[in-house]
């Protein structure tokens, strides 16, 4: 699976302005709505899904990643955006650091198995050091949206 | 001289694969013994104390994943890990009540 294949170009934030955990994931969410990919009135309802898995334990992944996501029922396709925090983020990271690279998903309630495919993608991308700080001085949303195609085009995967 | 070594296979039963709670769980085990821990998929290698790494490996339901320990706890470490896959990450399997995180509506 490729960033292309779930990733919203429209949705994607390169100055998250949200410092803490739940104002970061409600800009995310408020991005794909602002792009149409998730329904206004479903915004509140994807919002306490994405806390609520957070409850179970933090997707602050460490080296200043985060992968927010849930299952929900309103969407059809896997559908996902990518936000940089230039201040950093508390997470709860498990290595106790900010996160400054997040990438929210939201998936099917039946489809594992992409969702499973696009954690994947996200964290052999980003197990390359130069993607990440590449990823982390982006600009604007277009310099993301950059990034993102040329690493589907396997320009920086190891 | 050398390090005590171990080895074991499993295989991955719960439904959504290796996502990220599960391979945050692997992770904060492995951190809590001595021993390197390597989780082995086909070709790849991967730190047992590292999510990202662990993640990348893509492993799902039905997937084979050797494990390797070396240390002084190594028997000890991979008994744990074995017993973290064959419970399924604590997680409840198909038509249970609620999945992660998924609103009831």
């Amino acid at each position: 699976m490729k960033f292309a294949d779930f990733v919203c170009l429209e949705a994607i934030s390169a100055e998250l302005t949200a410092l803490d955990k739940e104002g970061t994931i409600r800009e995310m969410v408020q991005g794909l709505l602002d792009a149409g990919q998730v329904e206004a009135d479903e915004f509140e309802s994807i919002v306490k899904a994405i806390l609520k898995r957070e409850e179970l334990g933090s997707t602050g992944i460490g080296r200043g990643i985060a992968v927010p996501h849930t299952k929900h029922p309103s969407v059809d396709r896997l559908v996902g955006t990518v936000a940089v925090s230039h201040e950093g983020v508390d997470f709860d990271s498990l290595d106790g650091e900010v996160v400054h690279l997040l990438f929210l998903l939201i998936s099917p309630p039946d489809r594992p198995g992409d969702h499973l495919r696009a954690l994947e993608n996200i964290s052999r991308q980003l197990r390359d050091d130069t993607f990440c700080r590449f990823l982390k001085q982006s600009k604007t949303s277009e310099d993301i949206g950059q990034l993102l195609e040329e690493a589907d085009n396997n320009q920086f995967e190891s | 001289m050398s390090q005590p070594t171990a080895t074991r296979t499993v295989v991955v039963t719960n439904e959504s694969g290796i996502h990220a709670r599960a391979a945050t769980l692997v992770a904060e085990l492995v951190r809590c013994f001595e021993s390197k821990v390597m989780l082995i998929k086909g070709n790849e290698r991967v730190e047992g104390t590292d999510v990202l790494q662990v993640l990348s490996l893509g492993a799902g339901q039905g997937n084979e994943l050797s494990l390797e320990a070396t240390g002084q706890d190594a028997e000890k470490v991979l008994d744990e890990l074995v017993k973290l896959f064959t419970e399924n990450f604590s997680e409840e399997q198909s038509s249970d009540k609620e999945g992660n995180g998924t609103e009831n509506k």
